[in-house]
Protein backbone atom coordinates (compact mmCIF):
# COMPACT_ATOMS: atom_id res chain seq x y z
CA UNK A 1 0.00 0.00 0.00
CA UNK A 2 1.39 3.40 -1.00
CA UNK A 3 1.95 6.12 1.57
CA UNK A 4 -0.81 8.17 -0.09
CA UNK A 5 -3.24 5.27 0.38
CA UNK A 6 -2.13 4.94 3.99
CA UNK A 7 -2.68 8.65 4.51
CA UNK A 8 -6.17 8.47 2.99
CA UNK A 9 -7.05 5.50 5.19
CA UNK A 10 -5.88 7.32 8.29
CA UNK A 11 -7.69 10.51 7.25
CA UNK A 12 -10.91 8.58 6.87
CA UNK A 13 -10.53 6.64 10.11
CA UNK A 14 -9.59 9.63 12.28
CA UNK A 15 -12.04 12.07 10.71
CA UNK A 16 -14.93 9.60 11.12
CA UNK A 17 -14.05 9.02 14.76
CA UNK A 18 -13.90 12.67 15.77
CA UNK A 19 -16.80 13.84 13.61
CA UNK A 20 -19.00 11.10 15.08
CA UNK A 21 -17.95 11.93 18.62
CA UNK A 22 -18.67 15.62 18.06
CA UNK A 23 -22.07 14.84 16.51
CA UNK A 24 -22.96 12.49 19.38
CA UNK A 25 -21.93 15.09 21.93
CA UNK A 26 -24.07 17.78 20.29
CA UNK A 27 -27.15 15.70 19.57
CA UNK A 28 -27.09 13.75 22.82
CA UNK A 29 -26.71 16.73 25.15
CA UNK A 30 -29.62 16.72 27.57
CA UNK A 31 -31.41 13.79 25.93
CA UNK A 32 -32.78 11.41 28.59
CA UNK A 33 -30.76 8.24 28.98
CA UNK A 34 -27.54 9.60 27.51
CA UNK A 35 -24.30 10.51 29.27
CA UNK A 36 -21.30 12.58 28.20
CA UNK A 37 -19.04 10.52 25.93
CA UNK A 38 -15.58 9.65 27.20
CA UNK A 39 -13.23 12.49 26.46
CA UNK A 40 -9.54 11.65 26.35
CA UNK A 41 -6.63 14.00 25.80
CA UNK A 42 -5.72 12.59 22.40
CA UNK A 43 -6.79 14.05 19.07
CA UNK A 44 -6.57 17.70 20.05
CA UNK A 45 -5.94 18.88 16.48
CA UNK A 46 -8.76 16.77 15.12
CA UNK A 47 -11.19 18.04 17.74
CA UNK A 48 -10.18 21.69 17.80
CA UNK A 49 -9.22 22.25 14.17
CA UNK A 50 -10.51 19.58 11.82
CA UNK A 51 -14.05 19.19 13.16
CA UNK A 52 -14.95 22.92 13.22
CA UNK A 53 -13.36 23.46 9.81
CA UNK A 54 -15.14 20.48 8.26
CA UNK A 55 -18.46 21.66 9.68
CA UNK A 56 -18.11 25.06 8.04
CA UNK A 57 -17.85 23.65 4.55
CA UNK A 58 -21.03 23.04 2.55
CA UNK A 59 -21.86 19.38 1.80
CA UNK A 60 -21.39 19.85 -1.97
CA UNK A 61 -17.84 21.07 -1.39
CA UNK A 62 -17.09 18.18 0.94
CA UNK A 63 -18.43 15.76 -1.67
CA UNK A 64 -16.25 17.31 -4.37
CA UNK A 65 -13.21 17.15 -2.10
CA UNK A 66 -13.83 13.47 -1.35
CA UNK A 67 -14.26 12.75 -5.06
CA UNK A 68 -11.10 14.59 -6.03
CA UNK A 69 -9.16 12.76 -3.32
CA UNK A 70 -10.60 9.54 -4.83
CA UNK A 71 -12.19 8.57 -1.56
CA UNK A 72 -15.49 7.69 -3.22
CA UNK A 73 -16.07 4.39 -4.99
CA UNK A 74 -15.15 3.97 -8.65
CA UNK A 75 -16.39 1.30 -11.04
CA UNK A 76 -19.94 1.70 -9.76
CA UNK A 77 -23.01 3.24 -11.33
CA UNK A 78 -24.17 6.01 -8.99
CA UNK A 79 -27.87 5.88 -8.11
CA UNK A 80 -30.04 7.52 -10.69
CA UNK A 81 -30.58 11.14 -9.70
CA UNK A 82 -33.27 12.19 -12.11
CA UNK A 83 -33.38 15.93 -12.67
CA UNK A 84 -36.42 17.07 -10.80
CA UNK A 85 -37.81 20.37 -9.68
CA UNK A 86 -37.04 21.14 -6.07
CA UNK A 87 -40.06 20.59 -3.87
CA UNK A 88 -42.05 23.74 -3.16
CA UNK A 89 -44.92 24.22 -0.74
CA UNK A 90 -48.35 24.70 -2.39
CA UNK A 91 -49.36 28.29 -3.03
CA UNK A 92 -51.74 29.66 -0.43
CA UNK A 93 -55.28 29.71 -1.83
CA UNK B 1 -11.35 -29.02 -20.07
CA UNK B 2 -13.62 -27.30 -17.57
CA UNK B 3 -12.46 -24.24 -15.70
CA UNK B 4 -11.70 -24.35 -11.98
CA UNK B 5 -13.16 -21.77 -9.63
CA UNK B 6 -11.77 -21.58 -6.11
CA UNK B 7 -13.66 -19.83 -3.33
CA UNK B 8 -11.73 -18.92 -0.18
CA UNK B 9 -14.00 -18.65 2.85
CA UNK B 10 -17.00 -20.59 4.10
CA UNK B 11 -19.17 -17.82 5.54
CA UNK B 12 -22.33 -16.37 3.99
CA UNK B 13 -20.54 -14.84 0.99
CA UNK B 14 -18.29 -17.85 0.36
CA UNK B 15 -21.01 -20.50 0.50
CA UNK B 16 -23.28 -18.36 -1.70
CA UNK B 17 -20.47 -17.82 -4.21
CA UNK B 18 -19.58 -21.53 -4.41
CA UNK B 19 -23.09 -22.99 -4.54
CA UNK B 20 -24.50 -20.45 -6.95
CA UNK B 21 -21.51 -20.52 -9.31
CA UNK B 22 -21.98 -24.30 -9.57
CA UNK B 23 -25.70 -23.89 -10.14
CA UNK B 24 -25.25 -21.20 -12.81
CA UNK B 25 -22.50 -23.10 -14.61
CA UNK B 26 -22.53 -26.83 -13.74
CA UNK B 27 -19.43 -27.36 -15.91
CA UNK B 28 -17.31 -25.31 -13.49
CA UNK B 29 -15.14 -27.27 -11.08
CA UNK B 30 -15.80 -25.42 -7.82
CA UNK B 31 -13.61 -25.84 -4.74
CA UNK B 32 -14.27 -24.12 -1.42
CA UNK B 33 -11.54 -23.69 1.20
CA UNK B 34 -12.41 -22.87 4.78
CA UNK B 35 -10.22 -22.86 7.86
CA UNK B 36 -13.16 -23.99 10.02
CA UNK B 37 -14.63 -27.49 10.49
CA UNK B 38 -18.24 -26.31 10.02
CA UNK B 39 -20.18 -24.57 7.30
CA UNK B 40 -23.68 -23.28 6.62
CA UNK B 41 -24.64 -22.19 10.10
CA UNK B 42 -25.89 -18.86 11.36
CA UNK B 43 -23.24 -17.16 13.52
CA UNK B 44 -25.76 -14.34 14.07
CA UNK B 45 -27.78 -16.78 16.18
CA UNK B 46 -24.96 -17.46 18.66
CA UNK B 47 -25.91 -14.70 21.19
CA UNK B 48 -29.46 -16.07 21.36
CA UNK B 49 -28.26 -19.58 22.24
CA UNK B 50 -26.09 -18.10 25.00
CA UNK B 51 -29.21 -16.25 26.16
CA UNK B 52 -31.27 -19.49 26.13
CA UNK B 53 -33.70 -17.97 23.65
CA UNK B 54 -32.71 -20.81 21.32
CA UNK B 55 -32.36 -24.31 22.76
CA UNK B 56 -29.11 -25.50 21.28
CA UNK B 57 -26.34 -24.59 18.87
CA UNK B 58 -27.27 -27.46 16.55
CA UNK B 59 -30.42 -25.50 15.62
CA UNK B 60 -28.22 -22.89 13.94
CA UNK B 61 -27.04 -25.29 11.26
CA UNK B 62 -28.78 -24.94 7.92
CA UNK B 63 -27.01 -27.61 5.92
CA UNK B 64 -24.11 -30.06 6.03
CA UNK B 65 -20.77 -30.49 4.32
CA UNK B 66 -22.05 -33.75 2.81
CA UNK B 67 -24.93 -31.89 1.19
CA UNK B 68 -22.53 -29.53 -0.57
CA UNK B 69 -20.43 -32.47 -1.74
CA UNK B 70 -23.59 -34.10 -3.12
CA UNK B 71 -24.21 -30.85 -5.01
CA UNK B 72 -20.86 -31.30 -6.72
CA UNK B 73 -18.64 -28.99 -4.68
CA UNK B 74 -15.09 -29.93 -3.69
CA UNK B 75 -15.08 -29.00 0.01
CA UNK B 76 -11.75 -28.41 1.76
CA UNK B 77 -12.64 -28.09 5.43
CA UNK B 78 -10.15 -26.97 8.10
CA UNK B 79 -7.78 -25.95 5.33
CA UNK B 80 -6.21 -22.53 5.59
CA UNK B 81 -5.01 -20.84 2.42
CA UNK B 82 -1.64 -19.31 3.20
CA UNK B 83 -0.61 -17.81 -0.13
CA UNK B 84 -1.99 -16.82 -3.52
CA UNK B 85 0.33 -16.67 -6.53
CA UNK B 86 -1.47 -14.71 -9.22
CA UNK B 87 1.29 -15.13 -11.84
CA UNK B 88 1.03 -18.90 -11.70
CA UNK B 89 -2.66 -19.03 -10.90
CA UNK B 90 -2.11 -21.14 -7.80
CA UNK B 91 -2.78 -20.96 -4.12
CA UNK B 92 -1.07 -22.75 -1.27
CA UNK B 93 -2.90 -24.67 1.41
CA UNK B 94 -1.35 -27.29 3.70
CA UNK B 95 1.90 -26.89 1.74
CA UNK B 96 0.18 -28.03 -1.46
CA UNK B 97 -0.30 -25.89 -4.55
CA UNK B 98 -3.73 -25.80 -6.13
CA UNK B 99 -4.32 -24.26 -9.55
CA UNK B 100 -7.29 -22.04 -10.37
CA UNK B 101 -8.69 -20.20 -13.37
CA UNK B 102 -10.96 -17.97 -11.32
CA UNK B 103 -10.88 -16.97 -7.69
CA UNK B 104 -13.48 -15.56 -5.29
CA UNK B 105 -12.08 -14.16 -2.03
CA UNK B 106 -14.57 -14.25 0.87
CA UNK B 107 -12.20 -14.23 3.82
CA UNK B 108 -14.58 -12.23 6.01
CA UNK B 109 -13.51 -10.26 9.01
CA UNK B 110 -11.53 -10.40 12.24
CA UNK B 111 -12.59 -8.62 15.41
CA UNK B 112 -10.73 -5.50 16.44
CA UNK B 113 -8.67 -6.34 19.52
CA UNK B 114 -8.44 -3.92 22.44
CA UNK B 115 -5.09 -2.14 22.32
CA UNK B 116 -4.56 -2.12 26.09
CA UNK B 117 -2.45 -4.08 28.60
CA UNK B 118 -3.72 -7.55 29.39
CA UNK B 119 -5.49 -8.08 26.07
CA UNK B 120 -3.75 -11.44 25.67
CA UNK B 121 -5.09 -12.88 28.92
CA UNK B 122 -7.23 -15.99 28.79
CA UNK B 123 -10.91 -15.35 29.26
CA UNK B 124 -11.26 -12.69 26.58
CA UNK B 125 -13.85 -14.17 24.25
CA UNK B 126 -14.61 -13.20 20.62
CA UNK B 127 -17.91 -14.33 19.10
CA UNK B 128 -17.35 -15.89 15.71
CA UNK B 129 -16.75 -19.63 15.48
CA UNK B 130 -19.59 -21.89 16.60
CA UNK B 131 -17.29 -24.50 18.19
CA UNK B 132 -15.63 -21.83 20.33
CA UNK B 133 -19.12 -20.60 21.23
CA UNK B 134 -20.16 -24.10 22.34
CA UNK B 135 -17.13 -24.34 24.64
CA UNK B 136 -17.70 -20.82 25.97
CA UNK B 137 -21.33 -21.66 26.65
CA UNK B 138 -20.26 -24.52 28.93
CA UNK B 139 -17.88 -22.18 30.77
CA UNK B 140 -20.67 -19.62 31.21
CA UNK B 141 -22.51 -22.14 33.39
CA UNK B 142 -19.84 -21.64 36.06
CA UNK B 143 -19.70 -17.85 35.81
CA UNK B 144 -21.53 -15.14 37.71
CA UNK B 145 -20.32 -11.87 36.26
CA UNK B 146 -19.12 -10.95 32.79
CA UNK B 147 -18.06 -7.76 31.06
CA UNK B 148 -19.10 -6.96 27.50
CA UNK B 149 -16.98 -4.29 25.86
CA UNK B 150 -18.20 -2.38 22.82
CA UNK B 151 -21.81 -1.19 22.43
CA UNK B 152 -21.94 -2.41 18.84
CA UNK B 153 -24.90 -4.47 17.53
CA UNK B 154 -23.18 -7.70 18.65
CA UNK B 155 -22.34 -6.12 22.02
CA UNK B 156 -25.98 -5.19 22.58
CA UNK B 157 -27.12 -8.70 21.65
CA UNK B 158 -24.52 -10.38 23.86
CA UNK B 159 -25.17 -8.10 26.84
CA UNK B 160 -28.95 -8.50 26.57
CA UNK B 161 -28.77 -12.25 26.15
CA UNK B 162 -26.25 -12.87 28.92
CA UNK B 163 -28.43 -10.76 31.20
CA UNK B 164 -31.41 -12.86 30.16
CA UNK B 165 -29.41 -15.97 31.11
CA UNK B 166 -29.11 -14.61 34.62
CA UNK B 167 -25.53 -13.34 34.59
CA UNK B 168 -24.50 -9.99 36.00
CA UNK B 169 -23.34 -8.01 32.99
CA UNK B 170 -21.21 -4.87 32.91
CA UNK B 171 -21.65 -3.30 29.47
CA UNK B 172 -18.80 -0.89 28.77
CA UNK B 173 -18.46 1.66 25.98
CA UNK B 174 -16.89 5.08 25.48
CA UNK B 175 -19.96 6.43 23.71
CA UNK B 176 -22.76 8.45 25.31
CA UNK B 177 -25.42 5.80 24.56
CA UNK B 178 -25.43 2.29 23.16
CA UNK B 179 -24.96 1.93 19.40
CA UNK B 180 -24.08 5.63 19.30
CA UNK B 181 -22.34 5.21 15.92
CA UNK B 182 -25.64 4.18 14.34
CA UNK B 183 -28.57 4.94 16.58
CA UNK B 184 -29.87 8.42 17.37
CA UNK B 185 -30.06 9.60 21.00
CA UNK B 186 -33.87 9.86 21.05
CA UNK B 187 -33.99 6.04 21.05
CA UNK B 188 -31.41 5.64 23.81
CA UNK B 189 -33.81 5.70 26.76
CA UNK B 190 -36.10 2.76 25.81
CA UNK B 191 -33.11 0.71 24.68
CA UNK B 192 -31.23 1.34 27.92
CA UNK B 193 -34.31 0.60 30.03
CA UNK B 194 -34.85 -2.67 28.23
CA UNK B 195 -31.24 -3.77 28.75
CA UNK B 196 -31.30 -2.76 32.42
CA UNK B 197 -34.46 -4.80 32.96
CA UNK B 198 -32.44 -7.81 31.82
CA UNK B 199 -29.82 -7.23 34.50
CA UNK B 200 -27.31 -5.29 32.40
CA UNK B 201 -25.37 -2.50 34.12
CA UNK B 202 -24.54 0.18 31.58
CA UNK B 203 -21.07 1.74 31.87
CA UNK B 204 -21.28 4.35 29.15
CA UNK B 205 -18.82 7.19 28.62
CA UNK B 206 -16.28 4.74 30.04
CA UNK B 207 -12.96 3.75 28.53
CA UNK B 208 -11.37 0.32 28.94
CA UNK B 209 -7.79 0.87 30.11
CA UNK B 210 -6.64 -2.70 30.59
CA UNK B 211 -7.37 -6.20 31.81
CA UNK B 212 -6.05 -7.64 35.04
CA UNK B 213 -5.97 -11.20 36.30
CA UNK B 214 -4.00 -13.95 37.92
CA UNK B 215 -2.58 -17.17 36.56
CA UNK B 216 -2.85 -15.80 33.04
CA UNK B 217 -6.64 -15.49 33.25
CA UNK B 218 -8.67 -12.29 33.27
CA UNK B 219 -10.30 -11.37 36.58
CA UNK B 220 -11.14 -7.71 36.12
CA UNK B 221 -11.45 -4.89 33.60
CA UNK B 222 -9.65 -1.67 34.44
CA UNK B 223 -11.72 1.28 33.24
CA UNK B 224 -11.71 5.06 33.47
CA UNK B 225 -14.47 4.63 36.08
CA UNK B 226 -12.62 2.06 38.20
CA UNK B 227 -11.97 -1.67 38.20
CA UNK B 228 -14.79 -4.09 37.45
CA UNK B 229 -14.35 -7.72 38.54
CA UNK B 230 -15.45 -10.32 36.01
CA UNK B 231 -15.18 -14.01 35.16
CA UNK B 232 -14.87 -13.35 31.42
CA UNK B 233 -14.80 -10.51 28.92
CA UNK B 234 -16.73 -10.61 25.65
CA UNK B 235 -15.02 -8.33 23.15
CA UNK B 236 -17.49 -6.80 20.69
CA UNK B 237 -15.52 -3.98 19.07
CA UNK B 238 -15.45 -3.25 15.32
CA UNK B 239 -15.19 -5.76 12.50
CA UNK B 240 -11.95 -5.44 10.52
CA UNK B 241 -11.64 -6.87 7.01
CA UNK B 242 -9.54 -10.03 6.82
CA UNK B 243 -7.82 -8.81 3.66
CA UNK B 244 -4.14 -9.58 4.35
CA UNK B 245 -4.03 -12.70 2.15
CA UNK B 246 -5.55 -10.93 -0.86
CA UNK B 247 -3.48 -7.79 -0.26
CA UNK B 248 -0.28 -9.86 -0.26
CA UNK B 249 -1.32 -11.24 -3.65
CA UNK B 250 -1.59 -7.72 -5.05
CA UNK B 251 -5.34 -7.09 -4.68
CA UNK B 252 -6.00 -3.41 -3.97
CA UNK B 253 -7.64 -2.34 -0.73
CA UNK B 254 -9.40 0.95 -0.06
CA UNK B 255 -9.83 3.61 2.60
CA UNK B 256 -11.70 1.25 4.94
CA UNK B 257 -9.07 -1.50 4.62
CA UNK B 258 -11.55 -3.63 2.69
CA UNK B 259 -10.89 -5.02 -0.81
CA UNK B 260 -11.92 -2.60 -3.55
CA UNK B 261 -14.49 -4.18 -5.87
CA UNK B 262 -16.57 -2.84 -8.73
CA UNK B 263 -20.29 -3.37 -9.14
CA UNK B 264 -19.66 -6.88 -10.47
CA UNK B 265 -17.57 -7.69 -7.37
CA UNK B 266 -14.41 -7.74 -9.51
CA UNK B 267 -11.22 -6.86 -7.67
CA UNK B 268 -8.28 -4.96 -9.14
CA UNK B 269 -6.85 -8.25 -10.48
CA UNK B 270 -8.27 -10.12 -13.49
CA UNK B 271 -10.38 -13.21 -12.77
CA UNK B 272 -10.46 -12.43 -9.06
CA UNK B 273 -13.73 -11.47 -7.35
CA UNK B 274 -14.41 -10.75 -3.69
CA UNK B 275 -17.52 -10.50 -1.53
CA UNK B 276 -18.77 -10.18 2.05
CA UNK B 277 -17.14 -8.60 5.06
CA UNK B 278 -13.75 -8.44 3.36
CA UNK B 279 -14.89 -5.92 0.70
CA UNK B 280 -15.98 -2.30 0.72
CA UNK B 281 -19.02 -1.19 -1.28
CA UNK B 282 -20.39 2.31 -1.81
CA UNK B 283 -23.19 3.85 0.20
CA UNK B 284 -26.02 4.86 -2.14
CA UNK B 285 -26.24 8.39 -0.77
CA UNK B 286 -22.61 9.47 -0.62
CA UNK B 287 -20.87 6.83 -2.78
CA UNK B 288 -18.35 6.58 0.07
CA UNK B 289 -17.13 3.01 0.47
CA UNK B 290 -18.33 1.24 3.62
CA UNK B 291 -17.97 -2.26 4.98
CA UNK B 292 -19.00 -4.56 7.82
CA UNK B 293 -22.61 -4.86 6.71
CA UNK B 294 -25.10 -7.63 7.40
CA UNK B 295 -25.20 -11.33 6.55
CA UNK B 296 -27.82 -10.66 3.88
CA UNK B 297 -25.46 -8.19 2.20
CA UNK B 298 -22.68 -10.78 2.29
CA UNK B 299 -24.96 -13.39 0.74
CA UNK B 300 -26.13 -11.06 -2.06
CA UNK B 301 -22.55 -10.01 -2.81
CA UNK B 302 -21.50 -13.68 -2.91
CA UNK B 303 -24.33 -14.33 -5.40
CA UNK B 304 -23.20 -11.40 -7.54
CA UNK B 305 -19.60 -12.63 -7.56
CA UNK B 306 -20.84 -16.14 -8.45
CA UNK B 307 -22.99 -14.94 -11.35
CA UNK B 308 -20.14 -12.98 -12.87
CA UNK B 309 -17.46 -15.61 -12.22
CA UNK B 310 -19.73 -18.25 -13.76
CA UNK B 311 -20.27 -16.21 -16.89
CA UNK B 312 -23.60 -14.51 -16.28
CA UNK B 313 -23.65 -10.73 -15.96
CA UNK B 314 -25.02 -9.24 -12.77
CA UNK B 315 -24.57 -5.83 -11.18
CA UNK B 316 -24.80 -5.12 -7.42
CA UNK B 317 -26.20 -1.72 -6.46
CA UNK B 318 -24.74 0.78 -4.00
CA UNK B 319 -26.27 0.02 -0.61
CA UNK B 320 -28.97 1.79 1.45
CA UNK B 321 -28.48 -0.59 4.39
CA UNK B 322 -31.76 -1.50 6.01
CA UNK B 323 -30.92 -2.68 9.51
CA UNK B 324 -32.81 -3.83 12.56
CA UNK B 325 -32.31 -5.70 15.78
CA UNK B 326 -33.75 -6.44 19.18
CA UNK B 327 -32.00 -4.55 21.95
CA UNK B 328 -33.06 -6.23 25.18
CA UNK B 329 -36.75 -6.63 24.34
CA UNK B 330 -37.06 -3.46 22.29
CA UNK B 331 -36.95 -3.49 18.49
CA UNK B 332 -34.96 -0.82 16.69
CA UNK B 333 -34.03 -0.33 13.07
CA UNK B 334 -33.51 2.06 10.27
CA UNK B 335 -31.84 2.53 6.93
CA UNK B 336 -29.00 4.54 5.41
CA UNK B 337 -28.21 7.26 7.97
CA UNK B 338 -29.77 8.75 11.08
CA UNK B 339 -29.41 12.24 12.48
CA UNK B 340 -26.14 11.43 14.24
CA UNK B 341 -24.44 10.19 11.08
CA UNK B 342 -25.96 12.97 8.95
CA UNK B 343 -24.66 15.54 11.43
CA UNK B 344 -21.23 13.92 11.56
CA UNK B 345 -20.98 13.80 7.77
CA UNK B 346 -22.43 17.28 7.37
CA UNK B 347 -25.27 16.10 5.15
CA UNK B 348 -28.11 18.64 5.17
CA UNK B 349 -31.53 17.18 5.98
CA UNK B 350 -35.11 17.91 6.94
CA UNK B 351 -37.00 15.70 9.37
CA UNK B 352 -40.38 14.04 9.50
CA UNK B 353 -41.28 12.35 12.78
CA UNK B 354 -44.38 10.46 13.77
CA UNK B 355 -45.82 7.80 16.03
CA UNK B 356 -48.44 5.28 15.00
CA UNK B 357 -49.60 1.82 15.95
CA UNK B 358 -48.59 -1.47 14.42
CA UNK B 359 -52.17 -2.78 14.11
CA UNK B 360 -55.62 -1.43 14.93
CA UNK B 361 -55.44 0.37 18.26
CA UNK B 362 -58.12 -1.86 19.80
CA UNK B 363 -56.56 -5.11 18.59
CA UNK B 364 -54.59 -7.12 21.20
CA UNK B 365 -50.83 -6.85 20.73
CA UNK B 366 -50.84 -3.43 19.06
CA UNK B 367 -47.59 -1.58 19.77
CA UNK B 368 -46.51 2.00 19.23
CA UNK B 369 -44.21 2.45 16.25
CA UNK B 370 -41.98 5.52 16.10
CA UNK B 371 -40.72 6.64 12.70
CA UNK B 372 -38.20 9.33 11.87
CA UNK B 373 -37.45 10.15 8.24
CA UNK B 374 -34.58 12.25 6.91
CA UNK B 375 -34.92 13.89 3.49
CA UNK B 376 -32.88 16.18 1.26
CA UNK B 377 -33.97 19.76 1.95
CA UNK B 378 -34.42 20.74 -1.71
CA UNK B 379 -35.95 17.66 -3.37
CA UNK B 380 -37.34 16.00 -0.22
CA UNK B 381 -35.93 12.68 -1.39
CA UNK B 382 -35.51 10.19 1.43
CA UNK B 383 -31.93 9.84 2.61
CA UNK B 384 -32.31 7.98 5.89
CA UNK B 385 -34.52 7.02 8.77
CA UNK B 386 -34.92 5.26 12.08
CA UNK B 387 -37.81 3.21 13.40
CA UNK B 388 -38.41 1.76 16.84
CA UNK B 389 -41.13 0.13 18.85
CA UNK B 390 -42.65 -3.30 18.57
CA UNK B 391 -43.59 -5.25 15.52
CA UNK B 392 -43.06 -4.28 11.89
CA UNK B 393 -39.75 -2.43 12.33
CA UNK B 394 -37.89 -4.79 9.99
CA UNK B 395 -40.47 -4.60 7.19
CA UNK B 396 -40.60 -0.82 7.36
CA UNK B 397 -36.79 -0.51 7.29
CA UNK B 398 -36.63 -2.84 4.27
CA UNK B 399 -39.37 -0.88 2.50
CA UNK B 400 -37.86 2.53 3.22
CA UNK B 401 -34.39 1.49 2.06
CA UNK B 402 -35.87 0.29 -1.21
CA UNK B 403 -38.01 3.42 -1.56
CA UNK B 404 -34.97 5.65 -0.97
CA UNK B 405 -32.97 3.69 -3.51
CA UNK B 406 -35.69 4.38 -6.07
CA UNK B 407 -35.73 8.10 -5.25
CA UNK B 408 -38.96 8.28 -3.20
CA UNK B 409 -39.73 11.59 -1.50
CA UNK B 410 -41.48 12.60 1.72
CA UNK B 411 -44.46 13.50 -0.49
CA UNK B 412 -44.52 9.93 -1.90
CA UNK B 413 -44.47 8.40 1.58
CA UNK B 414 -47.06 10.86 2.92
CA UNK B 415 -49.49 9.65 0.24
CA UNK B 416 -48.47 5.99 0.14
CA UNK B 417 -51.07 3.25 0.05
CA UNK B 418 -51.13 0.93 3.05
CA UNK B 419 -52.92 -2.13 4.31
CA UNK B 420 -55.65 -1.56 6.85
CA UNK B 421 -56.62 -4.84 8.49
CA UNK B 422 -57.09 -4.72 12.28
CA UNK B 423 -54.92 -7.74 13.21
CA UNK B 424 -51.98 -6.71 11.00
CA UNK B 425 -52.17 -3.03 10.12
CA UNK B 426 -53.68 0.23 11.39
CA UNK B 427 -55.65 2.72 9.32
CA UNK B 428 -52.85 5.25 9.55
CA UNK B 429 -49.45 3.95 8.58
CA UNK B 430 -46.71 5.28 10.93
CA UNK B 431 -44.33 6.01 8.03
CA UNK B 432 -47.03 8.07 6.30
CA UNK B 433 -47.74 9.93 9.55
CA UNK B 434 -44.04 10.81 9.89
CA UNK B 435 -43.88 12.06 6.29
CA UNK B 436 -47.10 14.07 6.66
CA UNK B 437 -45.78 15.68 9.85
CA UNK B 438 -42.51 16.48 8.10
CA UNK B 439 -44.28 18.13 5.16
CA UNK B 440 -46.51 20.11 7.50
CA UNK B 441 -43.49 21.38 9.39
CA UNK B 442 -41.77 22.37 6.16
CA UNK B 443 -44.90 24.17 4.94
CA UNK B 444 -45.13 26.08 8.20
CA UNK B 445 -41.50 27.10 7.98
CA UNK B 446 -41.90 28.10 4.34
CA UNK B 447 -44.95 30.19 5.22
CA UNK B 448 -43.03 31.94 8.00
CA UNK B 449 -40.15 32.54 5.58
CA UNK B 450 -42.48 33.98 2.93
CA UNK B 451 -44.25 36.29 5.39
Amino acid sequence: MSSLDQMKRRLRERSELYLLRAAARDLGAGVPGTVAPFSGREGLLWRRLFVPLYRRLPWELKQRAMESLRMTASGWTPPERRPREPWRPPRPS
Amino acid sequence: MSERLIVIGGGGAGTAAATIAKRVNPDLKVTLFTEFPDIAYSPCGIPFVHGREIDKFENLFLSTVERYIEDGLDMRMETTVTDIDMDRGTLTARNTHEGFDKLVVCTGFVWEKPDVPGANLEGLHYVKDIRAAMLFDEQLDGMKRVAVIGATPLGVEMAGNLGHRGLEVDFIDEGPWVLSEVLDPDVAEPVHESLEKRGVTLRLGTRVEGFAGSGGRVGAVATSAGELPCDAVIVCLHKEPNSALAEAAGVKTGTTGGIIVDERMRTSLPDVWAAGDVVEVPHGLSMLPIRGLTGSHAYAQGRTAAFNAAGRDHVYDPVWIPWGMVAGDYTIGGFSIGETLATAMGVPYVLGKGVGVSRARYYPGATRTHVKLLAEPDTLRLIGGQIHGGEGVKERADFLAFAAKRGATLEDIAWMENIYSPPIGALFEPMAIAAQNGLEEIRKRAAVGAA
